[in-house]
């Protein structure tokens, strides 16, 4: 095997290609071992304030051997936030760095994965892919923080089956406190989860359901249905979910549809038109938010949105700049 | 005026013949044979490896003609879909297939490499190869 890794290591260095470009982050020597990042700049505009943020400032560092591999994703997370009131000034900074991702996977075989650390809750499409240079609005959809927990801390466990149709099932396993847990949405010391995918050319619909308890005491299930299909010119991309407390009638709900047309390549519009009723802060709110994006290059956004809520004090204005590295 | 119809006919079919050009997946000995869909999942690094063995996918050169057939025969999509779609697989840990620059760097590099795979036109396939699908323009 030894020499299976040098005789691939010799022809990629002597006939290697690829060239770097940004966003492909870079590879230290001949190690196993990559290095990128990325970072978010915004600004947030509503009736009531104004907030300059440089918001995400992130290393990845990631790489693998045979079945074998890692991410750690290493995060200075509202690393500077100026805010203005109509009286007031703040400046707030934040130096602490958050061990965002850090996991290790095994590849049993061509259809199993296995995983042990701290990952994104695969849970929908959104959370999956949670930084601002690689989504498609500054803003997150209300779906993705009031349902489930963004993160889980211990093992999670995938089936895929790679057929004309692509089925996966994924099972997702906690009980223990949460790594890092300043991060977390949530404070959740067990998480439970299911999900399965169907992807059939470009469509793709997903089930999610499961089970967390809160450092709280208190239980919750949730469940979030997701449909995406996506073509060269549009895509159209919805989540819809609920959440409830256990032994209780106190429930949640949160979803959006979100509609992207594609002008040229580098210029896109967004329209996303969101609800939701969040009990455990009882804010119950419908709104549209509409957005522009211009990607000069794919791992550089410039982002414009305006959304508009059924609870005015809500309506904001937010740019931002995010670069992949 | 049927001979002239025949002739016709004849130099189309031969024409399409020399026009149309074949190309193969193939893989190392070593590969079991693969369906269509798991050869698009090896390439997007979706499936690392099969019986043991870890897949070692090889593209050409983005802009060579083979890879742009390839891309839009088998893996359906585009250069600026892949390109998207490789961002998003950066902050998710997984790295593009190696690219080489010719074909004779790949199929060099697929004699000496168990489970490397890669494409390349149909004339240049010999015995040492498995040949895991067909397609053509």
């Amino acid at each position: 095997m030894r020499t299976v890794l040098l005789v691939f290591l010799f022809f990629t260095h002597i006939y290697a290609a690829d060239e770097y470009q940004l966003g492909d982050g870079i590879q230290v020597g001949e190690l196993p071992l990559y290095v990128g990042g990325y970072f978010s700049v915004d600004y947030q505009k509503t009736d009531t304030s104004t907030r300059y943020r440089i918001d995400d400032i992130a290393l990845l560092i990631y790489g693998g051997i045979n079945k074998f591999s890692y991410i750690a994703e290493l995060e200075f997370k509202e690393f500077y936030l100026r805010t203005y009131t109509n009286t007031t000034s703040t400046i707030t900074t934040n130096d602490k760095l958050y061990i965002e991702r850090l996991y290790f996977d095994y590849n049993y075989d061509e259809n199993i994965l296995l995983r042990l650390g701290k990952y994104n809750s695969p849970i929908g499409f959104w959370n999956l892919l949670p930084v601002n240079v690689l989504r498609e609005t500054t803003s997150n959809p209300v779906s993705t923080f009031v349902l489930f927990p963004k993160f889980t801390t211990g093992i999670y466990a995938s089936y895929t089956r790679f057929d004309e149709e692509e089925l996966q099932v994924d099972v997702i396993v906690q009980n223990n406190a949460n790594l890092s847990n300043a991060y977390n949405n949530f404070d959740v010391t067990e998480h439970y989860g299911l999900g399965f995918s169907y992807t059939l050319d470009d469509y793709i619909f997903k089930m999610n359901a499961g089970h967390y308890k809160k450092n709280t005491q208190s239980y919750y299930n949730y469940a979030l249905a997701s449909m995406k299909y996506d073509t060269d010119k549009y895509q159209i991309m919805t989540e819809m979910g609920l959440q409830n407390r256990d032994q209780s009638n106190i429930r949640s709900y949160a979803g959006y549809i979100q509609g992207l047309y594609r002008f040229t390549p580098k210029h896109l519009g967004i329209l996303r038109l969101e609800s939701y009723d969040d009990k455990s802060t009882n804010t119950k709110d419908s709104f549209a938010v509409m957005g522009y994006t211009y990607r000069p290059v794919y791992p550089v956004a410039l982002k414009a949105e305006y959304q508009a809520h059924s609870l005015t004090s809500q309506n904001q204005v937010l740019f931002s700049v995010s670069v992949l590295f | 005026m049927k001979n002239i119809l025949l002739a016709i006919i004849f130099i189309f079919l031969f024409e399409c013949n020399v026009v149309a050009s074949e190309y193969a997946v193939v893989a190392n000995k070593n590969m079991p044979q693969l369906s269509k869909a798991q050869v698009k999942a090896i390439f997007l690094k979706k499936m690392l490896v099969t019986h043991d063995i870890k897949i070692v996918p090889i593209n050409l050169s983005p802009r060579d003609p083979l890879r742009i057939s390839f891309e839009k025969h088998i893996l359906k999509t585009n250069f600026r879909r892949l390109k998207s779609y490789w961002m998003k697989q950066h902050y998710l840990g997984h790295r593009p297939p190696v690219s080489l620059k010719s074909q004779k760097s790949s199929l060099a590099f697929l004699k000496k490499v168990d489970g490397a795979i890669t494409y390349i036109d149909i004339k240049n396939i010999d015995n040492t190869m498995n040949i895991i699908l067909r397609w053509s323009n």
